[in-house]
């Protein structure tokens, strides 16, 4: 066991650290602010190069296709620095690992540097009105006609599919075979004619959250195929191999800094608010009901830190993930609706006010991760359906 | 930044599981609760032999001067197998020696207590058993070459079996100058030392052990005279990380009889592995286990570097406490009436596991602790930053 960092991956943090004090302005900020941070304006395009020439997105990724056959861990170092200024680099969705373990010489050379420079960005079309936690039961068909394939269906909360540059479909190809045989993945410029995006707004609109809210998302979207015509070289992999394909991915994107952040980081803020903030002269800090709920917050993050530090200490080794990431992926989300609703009964009625409004604290960013941090329980595998993987995967339990 | 054990601390975990599957079964356990001394001998000097109980002590004294780490492997797989032993408390005292001690008490002491030739424990707590330096009563006074201690430590560990017991006492009033304790050995034989034993849920050998006017020669001052407190301080801390290791390992064991007892167990018509309640509860099992077993690694893996591992200590503590336990209560419920039996082994588990959540230290002590590092001193606090409790 070691539980540090070496002093190189010191000095990487350092150095991100202080690129991010340098280059991300307050006009970059302004700009986030106004668009989303997924939804690149020039100055955070700008920025992205930057990140580009200095090799530091996609760090684990092979140097061939613009990565610097780096380790995980340095990745993970350089994702949470910059998922903390709020901005993501790599990390949940990126589509990445999925297209490293089943694309095709041409996919990987065309989209891995897209990714890195910011010019391409994933919209995930997985969810549909009827297929959520049972995502194999999905419905949206995609038939194969010549170098073609003719798409048509119904996508829910795709988030990102208003500003992505690209859609990451999961289709039925084959509705005779069992459920999870007959799925395939495209990649699909979101450009494409006969898609339409309708926007779903959530409670976190209007208000919109602060940066940095779990959940916080003002927006995701609804995403209608009509008879759409791509390339045939759009698969992700062999046909009907999709589940297969985005398994890959999808553990990969259950763990890492921002996932490991969302749960987290409203544990530091409550820490770091109470002891420089009082309440009409009452200190909150000496508080002993408080202090025990805090302290008791603070463990629970620290083991979401560890099982985070688990999963890449397995993948730097090579080795397989059985249940560890559902593990994580239980906890933390768990984790942070404790510390989100804790936090209301040590704020009072100041924890409910919102973003903008008198005497809100913090921007509303306690209120508003009241609306949000349940959610982080319910996307990229609910922790009902993770609880099973863990028992039937890592426990060997039977299927239910 | 490896969290998991390496390929060498593996195989020292291993062969320590085997050895112990082998020569430690769970009628051990039984068998010795109803034993005056608490262990068997023979067991004693097989762990001796294998190099258990010397394996993290000074290379010098006739140990093997490996990490600490590697003494929590061994101390896990000993909770696992809930082996009978007093190897916490000498390896408490032990360490503590070889931290604080005089080349001649160590030069005397580790090599016999790395060789199984002495059982060794400790004294803290008294009738007031928060881990603090005022709640030490015990006095001891100079007189000539000797002190003189006075007074009554509570649950001492294997007190009837070891041969000499490290005390906490005072030897001046709190000051500026420090909290006036100075750390003793003394011998449990003693003129004026006498113990009256408790009947404890783990049916372990704790003592209550009274010093009446009890002679100690000066040479077996440990440390400083009064300055034992920051030396009493790491004792504390490395036992609770050492218990912790026992409290995982026994709490993993148990779970994994809970869910080998599901899957065999069959109600309305199928194993009650095949019921989605009972899977998220044997889920729930493994989540917390591995969380204290991380926060375990992380204390001990700090200590053993030397860096400030106060705060990870009480992490890893409070989190055992509230969830090792809550892995042998769910264990139980998942078996029914069984586990209330006393002929079926479960509860050899879970009566030694909720024992261990209320020695050296509760959640509230630690959790109070954590919280005196995180809001007590100034400054922006991060996760995965060093933070230390003030002192
Ligand atoms: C803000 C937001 C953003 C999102 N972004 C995206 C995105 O970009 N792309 C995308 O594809 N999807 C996205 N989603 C969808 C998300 O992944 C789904 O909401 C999730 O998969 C759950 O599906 P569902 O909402 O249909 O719930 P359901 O599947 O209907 O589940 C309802 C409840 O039943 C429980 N349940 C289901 N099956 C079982 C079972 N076997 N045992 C026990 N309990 C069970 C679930 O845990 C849940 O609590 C987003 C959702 C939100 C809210
Ligand atoms: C002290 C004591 C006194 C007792 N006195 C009497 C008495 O006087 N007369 C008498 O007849 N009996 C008595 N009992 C028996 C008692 O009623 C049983 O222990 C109880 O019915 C549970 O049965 P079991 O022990 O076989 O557990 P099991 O039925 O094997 O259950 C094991 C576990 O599986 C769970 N489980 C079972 N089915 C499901 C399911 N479908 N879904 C999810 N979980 C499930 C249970 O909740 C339990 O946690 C006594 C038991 C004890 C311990």
């Amino acid at each position: 066991m070691d539980f540090a960092y070496t002093p190189e991956q010191e000095t990487l943090r350092d150095n991100v650290r202080t690129f991010i004090q340098e280059n991300v302005t307050d006009e970059v900020r302004q700009e986030i602010e106004d668009l989303g941070i997924r939804r690149r304006g020039p100055k955070v395009r700008e920025l992205y190069a930057k990140l580009g020439e200095r090799g530091w997105v996609g760090i684990s990724w092979p140097r061939e296709y613009g990565g610097q056959d780096g380790s995980r861990i340095d990745q993970y170092i350089v994702e949470e620095e910059f998922a903390r200024a709020g901005i993501t680099v790599g990390g949940a969705g990126s589509g990445a690992p999925a297209i490293l373990a089943a694309g095709t010489e041409e996919q990987k050379k065309y989209y891995l540097p897209g990714l890195i420079n910011g010019e391409i960005s994933f919209a995930l079309g997985f969810t549909e009105p009827q297929a959520g936690a049972d995502l194999a039961s999905l419905q949206c068909r995609a038939v194969r006609d010549g170098d073609e394939y003719v798409i048509n269906g119904q996508k829910m909360f795709t988030t990102a599919a208003h500003y992505a540059s690209h859609i990451y479909l999961m289709a039925r190809t084959d509705p005779e075979a069992p459920k999870h045989r007959g799925i395939s993945i495209f990649l699909i410029p979101m450009d494409t004619e006969r898609i339409t995006v309708r926007a779903l707004w959530t409670i976190q609109n209007e208000p919109q959250a602060p940066a940095g809210t779990t959940y916080g998302d003002a927006r995701t979207n609804e995403v209608f195929f009509e008879d759409v015509r791509v390339p045939a070289s759009c698969l992700l992999g062999e046909e009907n191999t999709g589940w297969y394909v985005g398994a890959m991915g999808l553990n990969l994107d259950r763990v890492g800094a921002s996932r490991y952040l969302i749960s987290v980081q409203r544990d530091e803020d409550i820490v770091n608010y109470v002891k420089e903030n009082d309440l009409g002269g009452m200190n909150l800090a000496e508080d002993s009901s408080v202090r025990d709920r805090i302290a008791e917050l603070w463990t629970e993050a620290q083991v979401c830190r560890l099982m985070t530090m688990r999963s890449m200490s397995l993948v730097e080794k090579g080795g397989n993930f059985t249940y560890e990431g559902s593990a994580e992926k239980v906890f933390a989300p768990e984790h942070g609706v404790r510390t989100t609703e804790t936090i209301a009964q040590i704020l009072g009625p100041y924890a409910q006010l919102l973003n903008g409004s008198e005497d809100a604290v913090e921007e509303g960013v306690f209120a508003h991760n009241l609306m949000g941090s349940f959610q982080s329980g319910i996307n990229h595998g609910s922790t009902q359906v993770m609880r099973d993987q863990i028992a039937r995967r890592g426990l060997g339990m039977p299927r239910t | 930044m490896d969290v998991l054990p390496n390929e060498e601390e593996q195989m020292v975990k291993n062969l320590a599981r085997e050895f112990l599957e082998a020569e430690c079964p769970p009628r051990l356990a039984r068998d010795m609760e109803k034993d005056d001394l608490g262990y068997p001998p023979e067991l004693w000097k097989q762990l001796a032999d294998l190099g258990w109980l010397g394996i993290s002590l000074p290379e010098r004294y006739g140990g093997q001067g490996l990490p600490l780490t590697y003494l929590g492997l061994i101390t896990e797989e000993l909770g696992r197998a809930i082996a009978p032993v007093p190897f916490h408390s000498t390896m408490v005292a032990a360490l503590t020696i070889a931290a604080a001690g005089s080349d001649d008490q160590k030069q005397d002491l580790l090599p016999r207590a790395g060789r199984g030739d002495l059982v060794l424990t400790w004294a803290f707590s008294e009738e007031n058993p928060r881990l603090l330096p005022e709640t030490i009563q015990c006095q001891a006074v100079e007189d000539g070459d000797n002190f003189i201690l006075s007074g009554t430590k509570m649950f001492v560990d294997n007190f009837v079996a070891a041969e000499k017991c490290l005390v906490a006492c005072r030897t001046a009033p709190a000051s500026d100058a420090g909290a006036g304790i100075s750390l003793l050995l003394v011998d449990a034989g003693s003129t004026g030392v006498s113990q009256i034993p408790l009947t404890t849920l783990a049916k372990d050998k704790q003592s209550k052990v009274n010093f009446n006017s009890v002679r100690v020669p000066k040479a077996n001052l440990v440390g400083e005279l009064h300055q034992g407190w920051p030396v009493a301080q790491q004792m504390l801390d490395r036992g609770t990380a050492l218990l912790c290791a026992q409290m995982v390992g026994a709490a993993r064991k148990d779970a994994e009889m809970g869910i080998d007892y599901a899957k065999n167990r069959v109600a309305f018509g199928r194993p009650i592995a095949g019921f989605q309640s009972i899977q998220h509860i044997c889920a729930d099992m493994i989540l917390w286990v591995d969380g204290a077993q991380l926060l375990t690694y992380e204390a001990l893996w700090k200590m053993d570097q030397g860096l400030p591992a106060s705060m990870e200590v009480s992490q890893a503590k409070s989190f055992c406490n509230d969830k090792c336990e809550a892995v042998v209560r769910s264990s139980q419920v998942l078996h029914g009436g069984m586990g209330f039996m006393m002929e079926f082994d479960l509860h050899l588990w879970y009566r030694r596991v909720t024992a261990w959540t209320m020695r050296l230290g509760t959640s509230f002590e630690h959790r109070s602790r954590i919280a005196r590092g995180l809001l007590d001193q100034p400054g922006h606090v991060r996760l995965g930053m060093n933070l230390e409790v003030p002192a």
